[in-house]
């Protein structure tokens, strides 16, 4: 194959091009002769990166971090040299085989262009609001399975919390806080070359849920992204209207570069972490199983009460187990470690692509297979990717992009619960029995999973599924496909139609296993225990639209102006079967069941918009920008069906006054305003009561009943979000220095909440129309290029957010809202999650140690604990603090020397709270080191007597149960005091290595095919620097949602990643 | 491609320039969703409803135990005030019932699709029993409640109601009952779908037609009134004499063929109470005051209630426990599982997975196959032996041995509707009512009524509590484990924690006017 082949595209040759993959490898011949030569800049220094191509071929080349470079060319070819910030300029050889050329910088440098709403591109200075690029190859050299977690630390304002849920799991992603209460979708709307989407995390957030599975941006791989947008703002986002309140992020993957020859890129990366233990800070090494300070003397007892470690002291004799085998009593702490495996992923990603004069595209096949820390955990993935660019005729384009994903997860581990769960295991089983006697004997004689504790059912014996064969299994395609048509009409003016198309299917399948949580296989009608289940989910989203726009200048002004409209048409179904009450052993399927429920469920929504912009310039000093959106919806009752959604934003670049100053590169000051809102959290049909029919008949008879325990509302709007942004950004010392500034106040009305109601009205709760909250703060970028020099140079740069938030209204006389109790999901151990007017959202209360008047702490005459009472909620509640941290940020710096590139992350969270009720459990059953107090001589809790005010002389001891009854007081008391902690943290988060091989391969005559070899190496939660929290990483959480926020519980270790990553290019 | 952009623009203009929320009705319309039912299948899935659970009012009641202070158990025995324990009266009767939901939610949706001018006068009466049955029920657990505003969200947009006076619920309750049974109309309609004696209920109690439909209805309705009724007896005996005396007249039940109850398959529908005995039954045991009351007096129905299990920890997995009344020992009160195993204490000590002690029997009375019995004829016998007894009723003490008597029988009977049993052949019966314990006399009349009733409502919860706090029999020992009682019993269940959280003004209003949420207040009508 020549690589002088003709490319202008067209479909009927598409077919041409994929017979090129095939024979490109084989047959690569190079061009005769070659030139090189160095770019420099005005001042003489070497210019990294600029494109070198030799005019009306597709031959291209780039220079070195020395400005060197090297391409095919001779005789009377013209050479074009382009790089961002400086002048195109073009060099006739006439004969010539080496060159040097100087580039000159362009003024108009601060024109960078980003993506912004609507996918239409746009000059930095024109913005009246925030929009942070980001670069892509921080993902590439920091790769992470979800690409959303390597961001974390790297944009001001953009808040990543990834929980430790396995592998593939799903990230928090909050933009300038949460905009509304738990219940809506906070997180931002993602736009995939023009496709709306929402985050869609499917975590652990109750009882019911306890495994995370993953999120929408695991579609998109890493090595596909071309641009990638943060729209922080509502401004940013207003075009999106009822999708905005929340941010964007755009996301443009790549579709090849005209003129660009045919290329091919290799990616092999492969990953492999290891669970970060934090245990010795809280468990205790000392006491061994058993009770009142007695080590158990039959299996029997075990079976019983073999969950609690106050037992004696250890002393290594042979001690009975909960098998009845003799073992020695001694530590074995932090177990959960020893069950717990080396995660490990392999990631592989072919692209190819190509351009002509009329077109270009870029293909890729990627494939992920990932292991989890748990064992039978495992991730799978495979992602194509198209995009496709071509000019149909001189005015009509045409682009097409489409990307495929089909993930498995397999055993996803269950987390943030009781019962099944290998952390919620280890942690709650004392630490004398060894991790050998659980997996030994994991079953027992008839087969069902051997009785290890009087807990049976909330703590389940991990090895028992494991060695019984395990199932979860969710199967997910997703197809997400665009095609833009765009017609230039004039120079001016264009029309563009955009179809979406986004097809995803999940089929989920699992069971649980005849005997797992009890020690039967059976049920008392004689069939088997367990259930099996199938899950079948289809979703379809269409969004097509259309959009005019154009822009013209008259001497001094400039205006541009679009008008657009969407149609949104979501379908959603779904058909689950459960079988249980097997008639069979161990076989899990549908026919074996004798108790069945199948159901079919179904929706259908849509919404219209009408939108439009416009935009006036002044001497490309002053900008202002208007826009507008009209929003209809079919979820809504029809005389509340629509809202309108305005913004308003200026710009001002008052270097352009200043021009003579030399050390003010550029300075633009910003202003805007919006109003954008949401109907996240409405449902179709929940505004109308249905009935439920029980599945089987009652005795012959049917059995109905209102569907459900919600309230349906005809009555709601969507909420409103109403944004102020001011703005700063500074380019100093000829851009050495970068200062870019924005606060903001964003003030959320009339949310749709889920509303807790009183049980008495017949319903649990309802949606409604309610409460206001606030979220103001400050975001700072600074960047400063330290070291400039031949060989080296250091970037180093901090973002940081601060963030306030406040609850101004929740709609109750009390002026607080309850969103979560002890027990209210089955998981909680402690405290509450509430909405106070006046204070922080998300905020934590547990109760505390009851005090006298003098503030002394006080007890009973039995020296045990008192719970406070009264309070700001009456109930003996009180605030500790806010989930939500008011300061995150990082600190990145980017070394280069030569060829080689180091970068180093710092991240951190600061001002929020976290209750571990992974310590509480810990301290009740006697395995923290807390709950050492008082194990010899007992323990005088520093108080007085409640009802004298005397000091507290009455010593509990550990004999007849006192101190476990004394600590497991804290539990059913509900004292937070000694679980309140602060979820900072300061990380080392990644350390990275990147070497180009580039200029090496030059020097070899036959690697001289290879464009670009990079060698990366990076190193992801290096070390925690400083964090509170004992025992376990802060930022272990168990979901990415809003509703156990704060709440921690039984989530996994998170991981130390080494990853290793090999990029070529052809 | 051209075609593809006409079409795009096309699409585009036609939708855009017609309406922008064309179609949004028929588009938000669930086409599978069910919008309409028989308000009498709504009445049939509001007669599985909650009556009673063992951690709460069987525990308070000293029938049942649960020795083991470990946390989500600690409850009743150890005199404390657990949330989890308390809860499940109030939800399951207003909002959040096992499948198809709640009692008062679906009564009240069901009276709202009839109106208040339907020609289905029984099924509206029915509904209107069943509902007093139910309120009657919260009462006595917990004091005022909401009751005038309750399950009204979806109908008036009450979200937090207000709490009602319990005497005031009481009065109207009475109003309800009286209206209900006078409306009942035996040439009106006929509810098939009434689970306890429509065309589906158990054998013993179907009816075929309205006329003896009707009929049934009535005796539940008056039998409910005696209860209500004997609810008085001491704090205005005579208002109890009036009701008691009206109900009588308007004729109560006569025979277990008059039984409201509602039987369980124990697999595609079980009593949801009995699963927890089984699969956590290491923490479960019958109490020393109850097995003692059982053997005794050599009581037939023992062999079904108690059982001795191999091990206690895992008793689903033995179906032929021990059942020899004479091997059975319960769990005294208010002693902790450390306690009874520790070296050298007074108690029995451990056996394999659990304690060396009786349980009940999950494969007999405690099974999820187990009936609910609501409204018996024992019950109310035994009410009426009382009410003979106090002359509320004709004929004395010699009326009052025959209802008590009755009683005793009926009940003995009613054990063959649990699974697995025999009938208790006539002569133990006999035999039984002939022992010392057990025999009538006119001395210790309301002691015997009342332990018999004490028995006969063991898996009635809810009356079983009321009834002893109301008579102070059978004569039980205060829990004394720790002293918040101040020496006394449980007196009512707490409100549930989320009432404070979420309706918080109403709940506090309501706590106060009782003298504080606490376990020690007494509902109006049982005073010292």
């Amino acid at each position: 194959m020549n690589s002088n082949l003709p490319l202008a595209f067209s479909p009927g040759r598409f077919r041409f091009y994929l017979l090129s993959l095939f024979t490109f490898f084989v047959s690569t011949s190079l061009y005769a002769q070659s030139v090189t030569g160095t770019v420099t800049d005005g001042e003489g220094k070497p210019v990294a990166g600029a494109t070198i191509t030799v005019k009306n071929t597709n031959r291209a080349s780039l220079t070195t971090n020395m400005g060197a470079f090297t391409i095919a060319a001779g005789g009377t070819d013209v050479l074009v040299i382009t790089h961002v910030g400086f002048i195109e300029q073009q060099i006739s050889l006439a004969g010539k085989t080496s060159v040097s050329i100087r580039l000159i910088r362009n003024d108009k440098i601060q024109d960078e262009v980003i993506v912004t709403a609507l996918g239409m591109r746009r000059q930095s200075r024109k913005l009246g609001y925030s929009a942070t690029n980001v670069n892509p190859d921080e993902m590439v050299k920091n790769r992470t399975i979800n690409m959303a977690e390597s961001l974390e630390g790297r944009v001001a304002g953009l808040n990543i919390t990834p929980p430790a849920a396995g592998a593939g799991s799903s990230n928090q992603i909050r933009l300038r806080g949460q905009v509304g209460f738990a219940g809506a979708d906070n997180s931002p709307l993602i736009v995939l070359n023009g496709l709306p989407l929402d985050q869609g995390a499917r975590n652990a957030e109750g009882a019911g849920q306890q495994r995370d599975r993953g999120d929408n941006l695991a579609n998109i791989n890493p090595d596909d992204i071309e641009t990638m947008t943060v729209l922080k703002g509502s401004t940013a986002a207003a075009l999106y209207g009822s999708r905005a309140a929340r941010g964007a992020i755009i996301i443009t993957t790549k579709s090849g570069q005209k003129n660009q020859g045919i290329g091919v890129d290799f990616t092999s990366s492969y990953t492999t972490s290891e669970a970060l233990n934090f245990m010795d800070e809280i468990v205790q090494t000392e006491y061994g199983q058993g009770q009142s300070g007695i080590k158990f003397t039959t299996a029997g007892q075990i079976e019983a009460n073999g969950q609690f470690g106050w037992g004696a002291k250890l002393d290594g004799l042979p001690t009975v187990n909960f098998d009845g085998v003799m073992r020695p009593y001694s530590a074995h702490p932090y177990q959960l470690f020893d069950y717990l495996q080396n995660g490990t992923n392999f990631t592989n990603t072919l692209g190819l692509s190509g351009g002509g004069s009329n077109g270009s595209f870029r293909t890729s096949f990627s494939s992920t297979d990932a292991k989890g820390i748990v064992p039978g955990n495992k991730y799978k993935r495979t992602i194509f990717n198209l995009g496709l660019n071509h000019n149909i005729t001189k005015n009509l384009k045409l682009q097409l992009n489409v990307n495929y994903a089909d993930e498995d997860y397999i055993n996803p581990p269950q987390i943030g619960t009781q019962g099944d769960g290998v952390v919620n295991f280890f942690n709650r089983m004392p630490i004398s029995t060894p991790i050998e006697a659980y997996n030994e004997h994991a079953i027992n004689s008839v087969g069902a999973e051997w009785k290890t504790s009087g807990f049976l059912g909330t703590v389940n014996n991990p090895y028992y599924p494991l060695q019984k064969g395990q199932k979860y299994k969710e199967d997910r395609n997703r197809l997400l496909g665009t095609a833009t048509l765009r017609y230039d009409i004039t120079s001016w003016l264009y029309a563009q139609g955009r179809f979406n198309y986004d097809r995803g299917t999940n089929m989920a399948e699992w069971y649980a296993l005849n005997g797992t949580g009890a020690a039967v296989l059976t049920n008392n009608d004689g069939t088997y225990r367990g259930n099996y289940n199938l899950d079948n989910t289809t979703t379809t989203d269409i969004n097509a639209e259309f959009l005019v726009g154009g822009g013209k200048e008259f001497k001094k002004f400039s205006i541009d102006a679009s008008f657009g409209g969407n149609t949104l048409r979501g379908e959603w179904k779904n058909m689950n079967q459960t079988s249980s009450n097997f008639t069979v052993q161990d076989l899990y399927s549908v026919p074996n069941g004798t108790v069945k429920t199948q159901a079919y469920n179904y929706n259908k929504s849509r919404i219209n918009s009408l939108y439009g912009l416009a935009e006036f310039g002044w001497n490309r000093m002053i900008y202002l920008n208007f826009t507008g959106r009209n929003d209809w919806f079919s979820v809504l009752n029809p005389e509340y069906n629509n809202k309108f959604y305005p913004s308003v934003s200026g710009s001002f670049v008052f270097s352009e006054l200043l021009k003579n100053q030399n050390w003010l590169t550029y300075g633009k000051f910003r202003a805007s305003w919006a109003e954008v809102g949401s109907i996240a959290g409405v449902g179709p049909y929940e505004g109308v009561l249905a009935y439920s029919i029980n599945q089987n008949l009652f005795n012959g008879q049917t059995l109905a009943g209102v569907n459900g325990t919600t309230a349906p509302n005809p009555l709601l709007q969507p909420f409103t979000v109403t944004e102020k942004e001011l703005g700063l950004e500074l380019r100093l010392f000829n851009n050495r220095l970068m200062l870019d500034v924005a606060a903001f106040e964003k003030v959320t009305t009339e949310q749709i909440l889920d509303v807790v109601l009183s049980t008495a009205s017949g319903y649990t709760g309802s949606k409604q129309n309610l409460a206001s909250l606030k979220n103001s703060g400050l975001e700072t970028l600074i960047e400063f290029k330290a070291v400039q020099g031949k060989d080296f140079n250091w970037v180093t740069s901090w973002n940081n957010a601060y963030l306030k938030t406040e609850v101004l209204e929740v709609g109750t006389p009390s002026g607080s809202r309850l969103l979560l109790y002890f027990n209210g999901t089955g998981n909680e151990f402690l405290g509450e999650i509430r909405y106070t007017e006046g204070l922080a959202m998300n905020q934590l209360y547990t109760k505390t140690y009851r005090k006298n008047a003098k503030g002394e702490i006080v007890v009973g005459n039995n020296g045990r604990l008192l719970e406070s009472t009264g309070g700001p909620v009456g109930t003996g509640y009180f605030p500790v603090g806010s989930s939500i941290p008011k300061y995150t940020g990082g600190w990145n710096n980017t070394f280069n020397y030569k060829n080689l590139s180091v970068g180093i992350l710092f991240d951190y969270k600061f001002g929020g709270t976290v209750l571990t009720s992974t310590l509480l459990n810990m301290t009740r059953q006697g395995h923290s080191k807390l709950s050492l107090q008082g194990r010899e001589g007992g323990l005088i809790f520093p108080a007085v007597y409640e009802s004298s005010g005397l000091p507290n002389t009455t010593a509990i001891t550990v004999a007849n149960n006192g101190l476990q009854t004394f600590y497991t007081d804290y539990r059913n008391l509900q004292i937070g005091d000694p679980f309140t902690y602060k979820s900072d943290f300061i990380k080392l988060r990644n350390i990275s290595l990147a070497y180009n091989f580039t200029d090496l391969m030059k020097k070899v005559d036959f690697m001289k095919f290879v464009k670009g070899l990079t060698l990366s190496a990076s190193c992801r939660n290096v070390a925690i620097i400083y964090k509170d929290l004992p025992g376990l990483d802060p930022e272990a959480i168990q979901s990415s949602g809003d509703i156990r926020a704060g709440y921690e519980n039984s989530s996994l270790p998170t991981t130390r990643n080494y990853n290793l990553t090999l990029n070529v290019k052809f | 491609m051209k075609k593809i952009v006409n079409r795009l623009i096309l699409f585009s203009t036609i939708f855009f320039f017609t309406a922008c929320d064309k179609d949004f009705v028929q588009i938000n319309t669930n086409p599978y969703a069910i919008t309409a039912v028989d308000p009498a299948v709504l009445l049939a899935g509001a007669q599985r409803s909650h009556i009673g659970n063992w951690s709460a009012e069987h525990t308070i009641v000293q029938q049942f135990v649960t020795p083991y202070n470990t946390g989500a158990n600690l409850g009743f025995n150890f005199n404390e005030d657990v949330d989890g324990v308390s809860t499940p009266k109030w939800d399951q009767s207003y909002a959040n019932g096992p499948a198809p939901g709640a009692t008062i939610k679906n009564i009240v949706q069901a009276m709202n699709v009839l109106g208040a001018n339907s020609t289905r006068v029984n099924l509206m009466s029915m509904l209107r029993i069943w509902k007093a049955q139910t309120f009657m029920g919260l009462v006595d657990a917990y004091g005022d409640v909401p009751y005038f505003d309750a399950g009204k969200a979806v109908s008036d947009n009450i979200f937090y109601p207000k709490y009602d006076d319990d005497a005031a619920i009481y009065d109207d309750l009475y109003k309800e009952l009286k209206a209900a049974i006078a409306a009942l109309n035996p040439g009106g309609d006929f509810v098939s779908a009434d689970l306890f004696y429509g065309t589906n209920a158990q054998t013993s109690t179907k009816t075929g037609n309205a006329t003896e439909q009707v009929a049934k209805w009535k005796k539940l309705g008056n039998s409910l009134l005696l209860r209500l009724g004997m609810r008085y007896s001491k704090v205005n005996p005579s208002k109890a004499a009036t009701i008691v005396a009206e109900a009588f007249a308007g004729g109560v039940m006569a025979s277990n063929a008059d039984n409201a109850y509602v039987k369980y398959d124990g697999t595609l529908y079980t009593q949801a109470d009995n699963l927890v005995l089984r699969n956590f039954s290491q923490f479960n045991y019958a109490a020393e005051p109850f097995v003692n009351q059982l053997k005794s007096t050599s009581d037939p129905r023992g062999k079904f209630i108690l059982a001795n299990f191999a091990d206690p920890g895992n008793v689903s997995a033995e179906p032929n426990p021990d059942v020899n009344l004479a091997n059975m020992y319960g769990v005294p009160i208010g002693v902790t599982d450390a306690q009874i195993t520790a070296a050298g204490s007074p108690y029995r000590g451990a056996r394999a997975g659990g304690l060396n002690y009786s349980q009940m029997n999950v494969w007999r009375v405690a099974s999820p196959a187990a009936p609910d019995f609501w409204v018996t004829y024992a019950q109310t016998s035994l009410l009426l032996a009382e009410a003979a007894k106090k002359g509320w009723i004709p004929g004395g003490d010699a009326t009052a041995k025959t209802y008590y008597e009755n009683g005793i029988t009926a009940d003995m009977v009613a054990y063959t509707f649990y699974p697995g049993t025999t009938p208790i052949p006539a002569s133990e019966i006999t035999a039984y009512i002939n022992g010392a314990a057990v025999l009538y006399n006119p001395t210790d009349a309301l002691k015997l009524i009342n332990t018999q009733y004490w028995i006969v409502n063991l898996r009635n919860g809810t009356e079983a509590f009321a009834n002893f706090r109301r008579t102070g029999f059978p004569t039980l020992n205060p829990n004394l484990f720790n002293n918040k009682l101040n020496g006394g019993f449980v007196r009512r269940l707490s409100y549930p924690d989320v009432e404070a959280s979420a309706n918080t003004t109403n709940y506090s209003a309501a706590a106060a006017a009782i003298g504080g949420d606490k376990l020690t207040v007494r509902v109006f009508w049982d005073i010292p």
